[in-house]
């Protein structure tokens, strides 16, 4: 190494590529990227609160007097069945699909976390590249597999589906979380007599509540999100948000105060749930590979 | 292992394995079954069995080559956009001043949101009559433009609606690599007198590779599956200029009702798909086990 001790020519900042811009620039661009980051969720927001002359009004209005007409007339008036139907309907199958592929999802990721046994590389990978089917390549047989079995247009259905869509997040999430712990603790518990079923329930769970709590949330906001499997399983007893949405283009283009007013309702959570998650939203959406 | 232990492993992943073995194994098996048939939904007949027929008609299927080269456009300019920006933010946001922190967390509002309402928000704005996209446009004193009907423009205007989606996310994976790349290569670097380009070439890049790789194959497998955004803006218009794979199979499917036509695109999807990820997934389950 031609190692320069008198001069430190290139002394700059400390961090990776830290001389390539200069403060102001940093800030610039920095704050253009988060207003247009932004920008959607201002017109979202304001189109909801327009009334109808205001929303086809050329040019655009920027100051109006806000109503609330376009959510009442969405959750109780609008299409005479209301979303909030579909609100309901969105929030039971997020829960119950949350929780099993949460439960679940933990269990096996304990399961392939701790236990060395044949195959397990083969059954993880397996797991993993669950993930990366596209679920338009599903419809097909799905469709028909719930024909069959008379579900269409239940909730059971789409719990179901929602559940196996996220094990594989879920898994490999909270795989990592586990090895994480010192086996020492595990041990310990071993010698002060817990089963391997105790120590997972009771030592090991508590101690990755950080992990649970993403995959939940992650989960919730994949079922919560999820349009394809509900549109073509549900028609109006199990419908959730999504679909409702989806009835914008038969609407003719032409309800955009009510559609953009169930959309608040529909993204407000998501977005507050996202800042909840920061801290580890990186982790969950690369399966643990990127910390 | 002893017995317990194997009955408690056993105990723990069964069920998941359960679930996945119905909802993910069946269906691509019955997938191939399917599509070896003809199959119309809602169709007096019972489907009957027509060999590799559906694949031979696929490959002489224009619309199913358009298809093809229009996926292959959208995940090229949306994931090679949104890794560009992706970068160059990264590098943006990795200095410690006040402020940018927050910054960078409200950015990443949009990555989680409703695929569906992004399409409805970006429907309203690309509008031609009254959108303020146009809006903007004609303070540079240009004319309206056709956003969403204009041949090259409507697959744009997609593309924009997923990099404003996604960006936030691909810039935090690089951002998350950059702040934990060790300090002293960086030291050495400046010791042998590179300057800030080739130590960008020579050492911070090499070193984020493994992460792009990662955050590339995630967006692209992504990019390709997505569907809400062409359902919303496009529904495949104008004149196929937006019809991707996974809309072609949605409409082949649900408003052609040729059942066993969808599967064979669906068996080609999966196929093609599984080859891609193959990689990452080998790479991830090697670094995780």
């Amino acid at each position: 190494m031609a190692v320069e001790l008198s001069v430190p020519r290139h002394r700059r900042s400390a961090l990776a590529g830290a001389a390539a811009f200069a403060v102001p620039i940093r800030y610039l661009i920095a704050s253009a990227f988060v207003g247009f980051c932004l920008f959607p969720f201002y017109i979202v927001i304001t189109t909801a609160l327009k009334n109808e002359h205001d929303i086809f009004a050329w040019p655009p209005v920027w100051r109006f007097t806000p109503t609330f007409a376009n959510f009442y007339n969405a959750l109780f008036v609008f299409g005479g069945q209301g979303a909030l139907t579909f609100v309901i309907n969105s929030i039971v199958i997020t829960a119950f699909s949350t929780i099993l592929s949460t439960g679940l999802g933990a269990m096996a990721a304990y399961g392939l976390a701790r236990f060395d046994f044949a195959g397990r590389k083969h059954l993880a990978f397996w797991i993993l590249s669950t993930r990366f089917a596209p679920p338009i390549a599903f419809i097909v047989p799905m469709y028909l597999m719930v024909q069959k079995l008379g579900l269409l247009d239940t909730r059971l259905a789409l719990v179901l589906i929602y559940t196996s869509m996220n094990l594989s997040l879920v898994i490999w999430l909270l795989r990592g979380f586990f090895t994480d712990i010192p086996i020492e603790i595990e041990e310990a518990a071993r010698v002060d007599g817990y089963t391997r079923l105790q120590i997972f329930r009771r030592v090991a769970l508590p101690l990755v509540l950080p992990g649970i709590v993403t995959a939940a949330i992650l989960s919730a906001i994949f079922s919560w999100n999820e349009f394809l499997f509900a549109t073509i399983l549900t028609q109006t007893r199990a419908a959730t948000l999504p679909v409702y949405l989806s009835g914008f283009s038969n609407a003719m283009g032409l309800a955009w105060g009510p559609y953009m007013a169930v959309g608040v309702i529909a993204v407000l959570p998501i977005a507050l749930f996202t800042l909840v998650l920061q801290k580890h939203l990186v982790r969950g959406l690369t399966f643990g590979a990127v910390r | 292992m002893e017995r317990d232990a194997r009955r408690a492993a056993w105990l723990l992943i069964s069920p998941a394995v359960l679930v996945l073995l119905a909802l993910n194994i069946f269906p691509i098996v019955y997938a191939l079954d399917i599509s070896l048939h003809y199959w119309r939904l809602a169709g007096l007949q019972p489907p009957r069995f027509i060999g590799f027929n559906n694949y031979r008609l696929l490959f002489s299927d224009p619309r199913f080559f358009n298809a093809i080269v229009v996926s292959a456009t959208f995940v090229l300019l949306a994931v090679g956009t949104e890794f560009l920006l992706g970068l160059g933010l990264a590098f943006v946001f990795n200095a410690r001043l006040p402020g940018l922190a927050s910054l960078r967390k409200i950015a990443l509002l949009p990555v989680m949101l409703m695929p569906l309402v992004v399409g409805l928000v970006w429907f309203y704005m690309f509008n031609e009559n009254f959108g303020v996209v146009n809006w903007f446009v004609t303070l540079f004193g240009s004319n309206r433009l056709p956003f969403l009907t204009g041949d090259r423009l409507a697959l744009i205007s997609i593309v924009v609606a997923d990099l404003w989606q996604w960006t936030p996310f691909v810039m935090l994976v690089l951002f998350a690599a950059l702040q934990s790349l060790p300090e002293y290569m960086y030291e050495a670097a400046r010791m042998d007198g590179l300057t800030s380009w080739q130590i960008f070439w020579r050492v911070t890049l090499p070193m984020l590779r493994p992460t792009i790789l990662i955050v590339v194959v995630i967006r692209a497998v992504d990019a390709f599956r997505m569907i809400e955004l062409f359902f919303m803006m496009t529904k495949g218009g104008p004149g196929g200029a937006t019809e991707v794979l996974p809309w072609y199979l949605y409409t082949a499917g649900f408003t052609d009702l040729n059942l066993g036509y969808a599967a064979a695109m669906a068996v080609l999807m999966i196929v093609l798909v599984t080859l891609a990820s193959q990689f990452l997934v080998r790479r991830l389950a090697a670094g995780g086990g």
